[in-house]
């Protein structure tokens, strides 16, 4: 009698000889993950980088004091300074885009400590661009200005500038080497693994079910002696290890966004860059252990999804039906994956570490993050294992079922 | 070697078989003769164990298909109407897949497809892929996959349907050769010229009834009339007039 491997064989020489599911099963994963966490940051930390080299036009109403015309002006080592322009109104200005930013001196402003006068800074808040070019440059050249003038008071009176400052806080990073890698957006990391494992099984699950009714090919198979248990379980077999195949190469290109990492990051960055780049976990660190727990959870997580997929799959009767069951499936992962980002917000008991999928996403976070526990692994991989076993038993009666072999 | 008694298959209040019997037995070439719908291929796929039928029991090989599937699929070769194959597998794939199925071993795997290929000359089909084949092609390799574990049963579904000339003339010789070494063949078909050439005897099926079980010429001398179609319209006609001739 043939075994679950023998279906399983042919299902996955199936899949391999179709170029679609390879896209989807390595060429995707290996691409897009680097590309986020490596080619985003560096983009962002180009454009914010690229924001200190130009310079920008900021419109000005009133009298500016000469040493913070200067100093707004001045180009430094790392950026250039702003261009000063006349203008009218500084509302229509900034909104028309004729300035970045805008300056109204709405008192006069003094030259030496001691007097106090208003300037009002217009941009529009929550333009990202104008935020880290005119009005960042804007607020610096302003501090500078306000220090120097202090300063220089402090001296005539003989005093330290220390005094300005009696504590000094300094911050350190109390993140782990893992933490300090994952970035912020470390979320952002189960969301990858299980929308890969998802993309990699849709195909093996669709083609092996809904596509063999499509073909005409059930019929044939169904009058083998062999049992349909086992030519389920092979189907199952196969779509799990195309799923894992999809999960492996998201490990592995994950993996290696850190080297590729130091190999395109030219050396001598911006701070602005480097910020960027750790929030989106350019610099992500695995070690062994940390990959193992994410290959053990993927493979569970990829069992539970490819037992659903199939499931779904058997009530279609071709490939664009099943796929049209399939689509909101998308939600289960993309929705609590979002939820993810509130994560530090959260105090997790361990049940929910048992709840499928979920679990899983918890513990591929807590992994990047470098804390994760035997414990919650344990509960996640037994919560995705129970669901695929319940899944499987459903698809098995439906397997059974006489119309599963007609495409009428 | 095919016992049917008084098989019925019913999806909800429509009927689509009632009271079918018959018996086929090894060396024989049995058609079922019917229209599109006549219930045909809902007989065929019963005594393939894909539909279990809702009243009368019917076994194959000796094994009833309902009580015992497993044994009835060793025994059967299924060609069913759509010539469905895995079109990413080349021929030889898909035989050593099938005979797997079967639990054949390696080596009587690969004598098996030496005899098929000899008789099918499958040649070049072994080391294509499926997704390329013409409609002959894959008739052909459907063919050898229903035969690849050498069944003492072939249940063959409008196999002729789409063939041309040379792919139908195989399909025909191959059918005679079968039954010369006393195989069991199943022919359901809606061509009279395939009937009159293959069948031994054959079941005329309409509205899920069998309306005559005899040899071509029985039916023939039984109708009065000059050919098996004439016969095969007559019986059809009297189908239709019976319950009219009843219900006034």
């Amino acid at each position: 009698m043939a075994s679950i491997w023998t279906v399983a064989q042919q299902e996955l020489t199936a899949t391999i000889r179709d170029r679609r599911t390879l896209t989807s099963t390595i060429l995707i994963p290996l691409l897009i993950i680097p590309l986020f966490t490596v080619g985003l940051p560096l983009l962002l930390g180009t454009l914010f980088g690229g924001q200190a080299q130009t310079r920008q036009s900021v419109g000005v109403i009133g009298t500016l004091p000469a040493t913070l015309r200067t100093q707004l002006e001045a180009d430094s080592k790392t950026e250039k300074g702003v261009r000063l322009t006349v203008i009218r109104d500084p509302i229509k200005a900034v909104q028309s885009g004729e300035v970045d930013a805008a300056l109204k001196v709405t008192s006069p402003l003094p030259s030496v400590a001691g007097q106090s006068g208003t300037l009002q800074l217009f941009y529009k808040l929550g333009n990202l661009k104008a935020q880290s070019g005119a009005a960042g440059k804007v607020r610096s050249a302003v501090e500078a200005y306000n220090t120097a003038l202090v300063g220089r008071k402090l001296s005539e009176l003989k005093l330290s500038s220390a005094l300005l400052t009696p504590v000094k806080l300094s911050t350190v990073d109390a993140s782990n080497v893992a933490e300090a890698g994952s970035g912020a957006l470390a979320f952002v990391i189960p969301l990858f693994l299980l929308q890969f494992i998802l993309a990699g099984a849709t195909a093996a699950a669709t083609d092996s079910t809904a596509g063999e009714r499509e073909r005409g090919t059930f019929e044939a198979l169904l009058a083998t002696p062999t049992p349909r248990s086992t030519l389920l379980l092979g189907k199952l077999a196969a779509t799990t290890i195309t799923a894992l195949a999809a999960a492996a190469f998201s490990v592995l290109g994950l993996s290696l966004s850190a080297p590729i990492a130091l190999l395109v990051t030219p050396a001598g960055q911006g701070a602005a860059q480097k910020a960027t780049q750790q929030a989106f976990g350019g610099s992500l660190a695995l070690g062994s252990g940390a990959l193992g727990t994410l290959l053990l959870t993927a493979t569970s997580a990829a069992l539970l999804i490819s037992a659903l997929l199939l499931t779904l799959s058997l009530l279609a009767r071709s490939v664009r039906e099943a796929q049209t069951l399939i689509a909101p499936l998308t939600l289960l992962i993309v929705l609590p994956a979002t939820l993810l980002q509130f994560a530090d917000f959260l105090k997790t008991g361990a049940a929910i570490y048992g709840m499928p999928i979920v679990g899983s996403m918890l513990v591929i976070l807590d992994t990047v993050k470098g804390q994760s526990s035997g414990l919650h692994l344990l509960l996640s991989v037994a919560g995705n294992v129970l669901g695929a076993g319940l899944l499987v038993i459903v698809a098995t009666r439906m397997f059974g079922r006489e119309s599963v072999a007609f495409k009428q | 070697m095919l016992d049917v008694q008084h098989i019925g298959k019913r999806y909800g209040q429509h009927s689509a078989l009632e009271g079918i019997s018959f018996q086929a037995r090894s060396g024989e070439v049995f058609g079922l003769l019917g229209a599109n719908g006549a219930g045909k291929t809902t007989l065929l796929r019963i005594l393939s164990t894909l539909l279990r039928p809702t009243s009368g029991s019917a076994s194959v090989a000796g094994f009833d298909v309902a009580a015992r599937p497993q044994e009835v699929r060793a025994r059967i070769g299924l060609v069913s109407g759509g010539m469905g194959l895995h079109d990413r597998l080349t021929g030889a794939e898909t035989l050593r897949y099938f005979a797997a199925l079967h639990g054949m071993n390696k080596f009587r795997t690969e004598a098996r497809i030496e005899v098929l290929d000899a008789q099918l000359d499958l040649g070049e089909l072994l080391r294509r892929r499926a997704g390329s084949f013409s409609t002959g092609m894959k008739q052909k390799l459907v063919l050898a996959r229903a035969l690849i574990h050498d069944p003492p049963v072939l249940l063959l579904d409008e196999a002729s349907s789409g063939l041309d000339v040379l792919a139908r003339r195989t399909l025909l010789d191959l059918v005679t050769s079968l039954r010369n070494r006393e195989r069991l063949i199943v022919y359901s078909t809606h061509v009279m010229s395939e009937v009159e050439e293959l069948c031994d005897r054959l079941a005329v099926i309409s509205g899920g009834q069998v309306l005559s079980v005899a040899s071509p010429a029985e039916l023939v001398a039984q109708s009065g009339e000059r050919n098996l179609e004439r016969a095969f319209f007559k019986l059809l006609s009297a189908q239709k007039a019976l319950p009219e001739a009843i219900h006034g």
